[in-house]
């Protein structure tokens, strides 16, 4: 059952995922605790069009893609700024942003540069074909997450919470905050290999939604993100071997599968008693 | 006893358009707890804000003696947020720190200290958003104190609350001003106004200042909400009895 693993091809984009989840506990807390999921969703998008210009130009492809998020990220964020803290409430900006990315990527790719055929490993990613320095991205952009919860956290928090009121406190929230959207537009582009531009968030959000459910403290929900989005990782790349299944995707369903039964459960419960 | 904000002819404006509060002359002094009273869009908050430093005098002056610290409204607050209510008041303690440094023992200590003053220490590791509307209220004046701030300024605190809770919470404002802090409370609530020790009317500009029982006449009130006052029959001996009519609330997110 277990012999999937033994493949060394699997081992990696395991040790991928491990690494990943690590990411996904600690940032992707701070992305849905600050309304950050859309904006995730457009940075890796964002990204999208920034790796085929890499690629078509001839220039690192992880900096192309970083280049666009980045400004993606900050774009939104300042934007979002000037409404006082509501950052691009309904979002439009957002899709608009997202719905340009993709289109002008795929134009990028088909008609300027030909490489049509690499489109879908952008998008969806190619889990099972990472390279050493996927992995190393990865574990880098964890570190750099780690590192700035532990600094930058109880800033984060403390905006999130009531942003007129942090700024009445005193805590100045616009590098802290700006540092927060650079990270998101950094994460996305290290899960980019794994998941592709599409399907990010079902890395950087959708385990963090879930254990949101569950949990009400930010240290408590970190630690159990972490290990909710390496248990979803693990189980869907064996669950990708398996079925002969794209792995991204089935990660992605997985994910969303458990936080259907989590978000539905209580309330089936209820509706029975 | 020097006053712990003296404001003379203040006026107060965003950015560069005309001023959204005018003609301010107060001062507050140390264990006085003052009212400001006055509709929705009358200034209360731009004054909060002047004297937070948020905002410049555009004319006059504003002499602060001490620290003020904002105790915001609880519901602008996120009540799904993941905190526990010492969480919330050691956010107090980030001002005082470097960004790279995380709240020391020090800061704990001083955070516990201040749950316990307002009579919230068995309720430290509480989850904020389960808490009373008057425990949030009072966990929010914790995190004022913690800044060390000799001035509160406290928007609407009894909003929502019970008469208990209330009560509970006059008494809080009575002792933290008895210890020498000064109090500045933004209300709609004429009847709470009248229990405090001088009140403050604004219209987009100061309409009076004194004490409640000869600053808050007929006159005074109609100027302050633009006619929307009913005259009751009096209670007390003699003395006729305002009500304003009901404001129309605009929540601010």
């Amino acid at each position: 059952m277990l012999e999937p693993f033994q493949l060394p091809f699997v081992q990696r984009a395991l040790v991928e995922l491990l690494l990943l989840a690590v990411l996904a506990g600690t940032l992707g807390c701070w992305i849905v605790l600050r309304g950050l999921a859309f904006p995730a969703h457009g940075a890796a998008a964002a990204a999208f069009p920034g790796l085929v210009l890499a690629d078509g130009l001839g220039f690192a492809a992880t900096l192309g893609g970083f280049g666009a998020a980045l400004l993606f990220a900050l774009a939104v964020g300042r934007l979002g700024a000037r409404r006082d803290g509501d950052r691009d409430g309904d979002g439009t900006l957002t899709a608009l942003v997202l719905v340009a990315a993709l289109a002008g990527g795929i134009v990028l790719a088909s008609d300027v540069f030909h490489s049509a055929a690499s489109v879908e490993s952008l998008l969806f990613g190619s889990l099972l074909a990472i390279g050493p320095g996927d992995v190393r991205l990865a574990g880098a952009v964890a570190l750099v997450a780690l590192a700035a919860t532990w600094l930058l956290g109880t800033r984060w928090l403390a905006t999130g919470f009531d942003a007129q009121a942090a700024r009445a406190l005193g805590v100045r929230s616009r590098a802290p905050d700006t540092l927060l959207l650079a990270l998101v537009a950094l994460a996305a582009v290290a899960v980019l290999a794994a998941v592709g531009a599409l399907l990010a968030t079902a890395l950087l959000v959708v385990p963090a939604a879930t254990t949101r459910l569950l949990s009400d403290r930010v240290v408590a929900w970190q630690l159990a993100t972490v290990a909710l989005a390496a248990v979803e990782g693990a189980f869907g790349v064996w669950l990708a071997v398996e079925l002969n299944a794209p792995p991204g995707a089935t990660i992605a369903v997985v994910a969303g599968a458990v936080f259907a039964l989590v978000a539905l459960i209580p309330r089936a419960r209820e509706a029975a008693a | 006893m020097s006053a712990l904000v003296a404001a003379s002819d203040l006026a107060v404006a965003y950015g560069g358009s005309p001023p959204a509060l005018a003609g301010v002359g107060f001062d507050l002094r140390p264990g006085e707890r003052i009212a400001v009273l006055g509709p929705n869009g009358g200034g209360k908050t731009t004054l909060f804000r002047a004297l937070l430093g948020e905002l410049r005098p555009a004319r006059g002056t504003l002499v602060l003696a001490g620290r003020c610290a904002s105790v915001p409204q609880t519901e602008r607050s996120r009540l799904d947020f993941p905190v526990s209510a010492l969480d919330v008041v050691l956010m107090g303690t980030i001002p005082g720190r470097a960004w790279w440094r995380r709240p020391s023992r020090a800061d704990r200590a001083a955070a516990r200290a201040a749950l316990a003053r307002v009579d919230l220490a068995d309720r430290a590791g509480r989850t904020y958003g389960e808490l009373s509307g008057g425990q949030r209220q009072r966990v929010l004046i914790a995190r004022a104190l913690v800044q060390d701030a000799d001035v509160l300024l406290l928007d609407e605190p009894f909003t929502g609350l019970d008469a208990t809770s209330a009560a509970r919470l006059e008494a809080l404002l009575a002792e933290l001003a008895s210890e020498g802090r000064g109090v500045l409370i933004a209300t709609h609530d004429l009847e709470q106004a009248r229990r405090w020790d001088r009140v403050l009317c604004v219209n987009g500009r100061q309409i009076a200042f004194g004490v409640p029982a000869a600053t808050l006449t007929h006159d005074v009130l109609a100027a302050t909400y633009g006619g929307a006052i009913v005259t009751l029959p009096g209670e007390d001996a003699g003395a006729p009895h305002h009500a304003i009519l009901p404001p129309h609330h605009h929540h601010h997110h």
